[in-house]
């Protein structure tokens, strides 16, 4: 059993709590294990990074040598604390006299950030350290009449400087993992663009254009659902579908699904226990 | 990317660009002419235009100017992303091609539409003027051509890489937001504010940044870093975009405008329990007015699924918040003498 530390992402303990539940769910079957890190606190949302540059990149250090100290690589599964904290990372690994501020004040928590811990997203270590191979001969319930659109979200692929797993052009690592799920991805343009959730609250009427446009793809091209990697993403759309496609007059809907669901479909459990019944649009 | 560079090894071989054509006078809509030319590996794309419009069909329209990426002219969108014509290579294209040795050419997204390939650049432009994207000299009118402005090396490092930019408006054609609403700033100009009002030679900052700073505006950008990505000079423009957000919250406060309320909210909840409470974000951001009239309805429904966020005595705060608050605290005496020192120099 590979063990890392999970982060726990602010809105998947308040709004999203489907996700870590699926995840619990199934984690053993696939041989890893999640150690909560119940110390770690909220990333900043992209948002810390600018209203206080040096405090973002202490709360950041942190969670992350929350990670190191029981020398395990952090594991997030949501996109923008995986942005934000790898950003906090490399800000850190590249400034050595940041780091050593930082530092002397996590010192008396005798915590010390190192940089010997990765922070990951879920999907990478599904990829990476289970495999694809072995995901496949897990698979109970092929999802092999399934088209389903992949969303990946913004900060899973974008800055690539600072994520630099998928091509942000042409990512495929959510189209492997459902291919191994036994479900076919369809290509459509919006699988690599913007839900729009950064600017709920802001600027409100942009954002509900930005997910009607890609929920209005993904129903053209009769995909059976949305998956996406992140719960803001999720939030957005599905929780705002309905708002966001009557503000732009387009008719119908689209389920949505989180990336840790659709495993755990595929891996035979029930839309009930994995939380898929929360969602505000449903099948 | 990687396996497929070995497919396109050969030295000279048929290609096709499929080129997006509309003529606004004779057209009803726009359509794709394809044009397979034969071509040597090392010739651009550009030159490959040149040549369908020297020997193939001279109705052809794009425009193009310097052949260096210099000028910044030729910016067009090529297999689905916008960048330079003359500085992109025909067979890295290959290799991206969806359709095997069919290169898409369009014109770039954002901006309206002239012919084939050219886009009409006045919105850039005017709004490069409602933003004042020039130094306004805060030196006298008489001591004009008398007297030196010195810029120090360590100023100049700031704008160093915003500089770069050739107004080639890619970053235009990418952005998630000027895409959703067409009176946005855009990418390319919240980088030059970002670049004018970093320079000491600059005397309108103040206005410049509570122009920004207004709807359509620096808050209105949704952090998904296509621009940063299309940018074909790698500027990194978020910076820029998160630098102006950064000096509006130090210069303005974070009460005057929802984004620097929704933006100082995630410093205090950190600073007061370790996690978000969403609950009141919201409100916290633009009222309770608007709350109600914008999310009641959906909050009815998230209460009917039980999706809504816990009220906020009821979030939890993280473990060892105790020592968070004290380091916060400790980081923010750092921050102080950080802004002691530079208001001193």
């Amino acid at each position: 059993m590979k063990r890392y530390a999970y982060y726990q992402s602010c809105i998947n303990e308040a709004m999203t709590k489907e996700v870590d539940r699926s995840i619990d769910l199934w984690q053993h079957d696939l041989g890893i294990e999640l150690v909560k890190l119940h110390e770690s606190v909220c990333c900043g949302g992209s948002n810390l990074d600018y209203v206080s540059p040096k405090q973002f990149a202490l709360v950041n250090a942190r969670n992350i040598a929350l990670a190191e100290k029981q020398g395990l690589d952090l594991i997030v599964s949501c996109n923008t604390c995986l942005m934000t904290i790898r950003t906090a990372k490399k800000k850190l690994d590249e400034s050595p006299a940041l780091r050593a501020e930082v530092n002397e004040i996590l010192r008396e928590e005798g915590l010390e950030y190192r940089g010997t811990s990765e922070v990951r997203h879920l999907l990478w270590v599904l990829i990476d350290d289970v495999g694809l191979d072995v995901i496949r001969k897990k698979v109970k319930n092929p999802l092999s009449k399934l088209r389903i659109a992949p969303f990946y979200g913004c900060h899973i692929l974008r800055p690539s400087t600072v994520l630099g797993k998928d091509n942000p052009l042409e990512p495929t690592s959510l189209d492997m993992l459902l291919d191994a799920l036994g479900a076919r991805s369809i290509p459509y343009e919006h699988k690599n663009r913007c839900c729009g959730f950064h600017t709920l609250l802001v600027a409100e009427e942009e954002s509900l254009n930005v997910a009607a446009e890609a929920l209005k793809e993904a129903m053209d091209e009769k995909a059976d659902f949305i998956v996406t990697p992140c719960p803001l993403c999720h939030t957005v759309l599905d929780g705002y579908q309905a708002k966001a496609l009557k503000h732009n007059g387009i008719k119908g809907s689209i389920p949505v699904y989180h990336l840790s669901e659709v495993v755990g479909l595929a891996l035979g459990y029930s839309e009930r226990q994995l939380g898929i019944k929360r969602h505000i649009v449903t099948v | 990317m990687s396996d497929s560079t070995i497919q396109h090894h050969e030295e000279s071989r048929d290609v096709t660009f499929r080129v997006h054509r509309f003529n606004p006078q004779v057209d009803s809509k726009p359509y794709f002419d394809d044009y397979t030319i034969k071509l040597e590996k090392g010739i651009t794309v550009l030159r490959a235009l040149n040549y369908i419009k020297e020997h193939v069909d001279s109705t052809l329209t794009f425009r193009a100017f310097c052949q260096a990426g210099i000028c910044g002219s030729c910016a067009m969108r090529i297999n689905n992303m916008s960048k330079l014509a003359c500085t992109t290579q025909v067979w890295d294209e290959l290799d991206k091609a969806r359709e095997p040795g069919v290169i898409k050419i369009e014109p770039l997204r954002n901006l309206p539409h002239i012919k084939d390939l050219v886009v009409e650049m006045d919105p850039v432009v005017g709004k490069m003027k409602k933003y004042s994207n020039w130094v306004d000299s805060r030196m006298p009118e008489e001591q004009w051509g008398k007297k030196e402005f010195l810029v120090s090396e360590e100023e100049f490092q700031i704008y160093d890489k915003a500089t770069d930019c050739i107004l080639c408006a890619s970053c235009v054609s990418e952005c998630t937001i000027l895409r959703a609403h067409k009176e946005y700033v855009s990418p390319v100009v919240l980088l030059r504010s970002y670049r004018m009002n970093a320079d000491s030679r600059d005397g309108i900052h103040d206005q410049r940044l509570a122009g920004l700073v207004q709807d359509h505006g620096v808050w209105d950008c949704t952090h998904c870093y296509r621009c940063q990505e299309t940018c074909v000079k790698n500027i990194p423009i978020m910076d820029a975009i998160h630098g102006i957000r950064e000096d509006a919250i130090e210069r303005r406060g974070t009460k005057d405008t929802s984004g620097a309320r929704h933006a100082e909210a995630f410093m205090d909840d950190i600073e007061k329990k370790g996690r978000l409470v969403e609950a009141t974000l919201p409100i916290r951001t633009n009222g309770l007015a608007w709350t109600l009239k914008n999310l009641l309805p959906m909050a009815v429904k998230m209460i009917i699924k039980r999706r809504t966020p816990p009220p906020p005595p009821l979030v939890k705060a993280s473990k060892g918040i105790q020592s968070l608050r004290k380091e916060m605290k400790e980081m923010a005496s750092h921050v102080t003498k950080d802004h002691e020192k530079k208001s001193g120099e």
